[in-house]
C-alpha cells in the first residue's frame, strides 16, 4: 500500500517537473476569485490582473492539524508574477511566482505574528492533459508550515468552447507542521467558460470543494 | 421590341442582384487568428471578452480544437490585425497566423462543424 503510494507520488512528481495548468491569475484587467475549501484547509481569495502578468489581492486561509487541536488563521496581501510563459500550438506550460505578506492568529500561541508565504508553481496543460506543482513557504516567527503539492490529471474528451469539459484529477499534498500525511485527492474538474469547479474526496474521507471564477 | 425590353430589364436586375450580391459580400470582414497556447475554456475567455469589449466588434467565435479565434466586424467597421493580435497577446497567448477573411463567424463555425463530420 505504501509502496503504491510512493509510486504514485513518484510518477506526479516525475510528471510535474516535465511541466503544469490554470494559473492563479487571470487576463489583463480581469478580477479572479479562489476557493479551496476542505476540513483542515480552507482558503479564499481575489486578485486583479494589473497586467498581463502581473495581480495583486487579498487572501484568507485556515489551517488546521489533523488533530483538530491547533488552528491558524491567515490575512494576507497576495502578489502573483507570470515569471515564464510557453505557448505551443497545442499546449501552454508557465511558471508563476506567488507571494503574500500579511498576519497569521493561532489557537496556541498570544497575539498575531507577521507572516510571509513566497511560492512557485508549474503547470502544462493540453486540452486533454494538465499537471501542476505547487511549492509554498508560510512562514512566521516561530512557524513553519510550507505547503507543496503536485497535480495531474486528463480530460474524458476533448469539448468545443461553449460546452462543459469534465476532468478527473488527483493531488497530493502536505502542509508542515500541522499534518504529517500526505492529502491524496482525487477529484472531477469541470470547466465551462468562466467557470471552474472541482469536488473530490481525500484519503481521509473528507470533502472538498475548489472553485475559480474570473469576472 | 416588348421582347427586347423585357429583356434589357432582365438584364439590369441580374446585374443589379449580382451587384448587390457582391457588395453585401464585401462587407463581410472577419479576422481570423490561429492562436498558440489556447488549450482550455477557462483561459480563452479572457481572449473573447476582450474581442467583444472592441465596439468594432459584431460576433465572437473561439474553436479549441483548432485554437482558431474568429471577430466578426460590423458592417462598415475598421479594425487592424495588429489590433487583434495585441489584444491575444495581452490575455496571454501568441498569434501563429492572422489574417481577414470575408466569410462570417456562422459560415465559420458551420465549416468548422462540417470539417468534423
Amino acid at each position: 500500500m505504501r509502496f503504491t503510494l510512493r509510486l504514485w507520488l513518484a510518477v506526479l512528481l516525475a510528471a510535474a517537473s516535465c511541466a503544469a495548468q490554470a494559473g492563479p491569475m487571470g487576463f489583463k484587467d480581469s478580477w479572479m476569485a479562489m476557493g479551496d475549501f476542505g476540513p483542515n484547509w480552507r482558503e479564499a481569495w481575489v486578485n486583479y490582473a494589473v497586467t498581463p502578468r502581473d495581480a495583486v489581492g487579498v487572501g484568507a486561509l485556515y489551517m488546521r492539524s489533523d488533530d483538530k487541536t491547533r488552528r491558524r488563521d491567515v490575512a494576507e496581501l497576495t502578489y502573483t508574477r507570470l515569471l515564464q510563459r510557453w505557448n505551443s500550438k497545442n499546449s501552454q506550460a508557465n511558471v508563476w511566482f506567488l507571494a503574500g505578506a500579511g498576519s497569521v492568529e493561532g489557537n496556541d500561541f498570544s497575539g498575531a505574528r507577521t507572516l510571509l508565504s513566497p511560492g512557485i508553481q508549474l503547470d502544462y496543460e493540453t486540452t486533454r492533459f494538465y499537471v501542476a506543482a505547487t511549492a509554498r513557504l508560510y512562514r512566521a516567527s516561530g512557524l513553519n508550515h510550507d505547503y507543496g503539492s503536485v497535480r495531474a490529471g486528463f480530460s474524458f474528451y476533448e469539448v468545443d468552447y461553449e460546452e462543459t469539459q469534465p476532468w478527473l484529477i488527483v493531488e497530493a499534498r502536505r502542509m508542515n507542521d500541522l499534518s504529517d500525511k500526505t492529502e491524496i485527492t482525487p477529484m472531477l474538474r469541470l470547466i465551462n467558460k468562466g467557470y471552474f469547479v472541482e469536488a473530490g474526496i481525500n484519503n481521509s474521507r473528507q470533502f472538498r470543494f475548489n472553485f475559480m471564477h474570473i469576472f | 421590341m416588348n421582347r427586347s425590353l423585357i429583356k434589357s430589364l432582365f438584364i439590369i436586375v441580374s446585374l443589379s442582384a449580382g451587384l448587390l450580391g457582391g457588395v453585401a459580400h464585401a462587407a463581410v470582414q472577419t479576422i481570423r487568428a490561429e492562436v498558440n497556447g489556447m488549450v482550455c475554456a477557462f483561459c480563452a475567455q479572457g481572449i473573447e471578452k476582450k474581442m467583444r469589449s472592441l465596439t468594432q466588434t459584431k460576433e465572437v467565435y473561439v474553436d479549441l480544437k483548432n485554437k482558431v479565434v474568429a471577430v466578426e466586424l460590423k458592417e462598415g467597421q475598421v479594425l487592424s490585425t495588429d489590433t487583434v493580435r495585441d489584444l491575444i497577446k495581452d490575455a496571454g497567448y501568441d498569434v501563429s497566423r492572422i489574417e481577414t477573411v470575408g466569410s462570417t463567424v456562422e459560415q465559420i463555425r458551420a465549416a468548422v462543424k462540417v470539417g468534423r463530420k
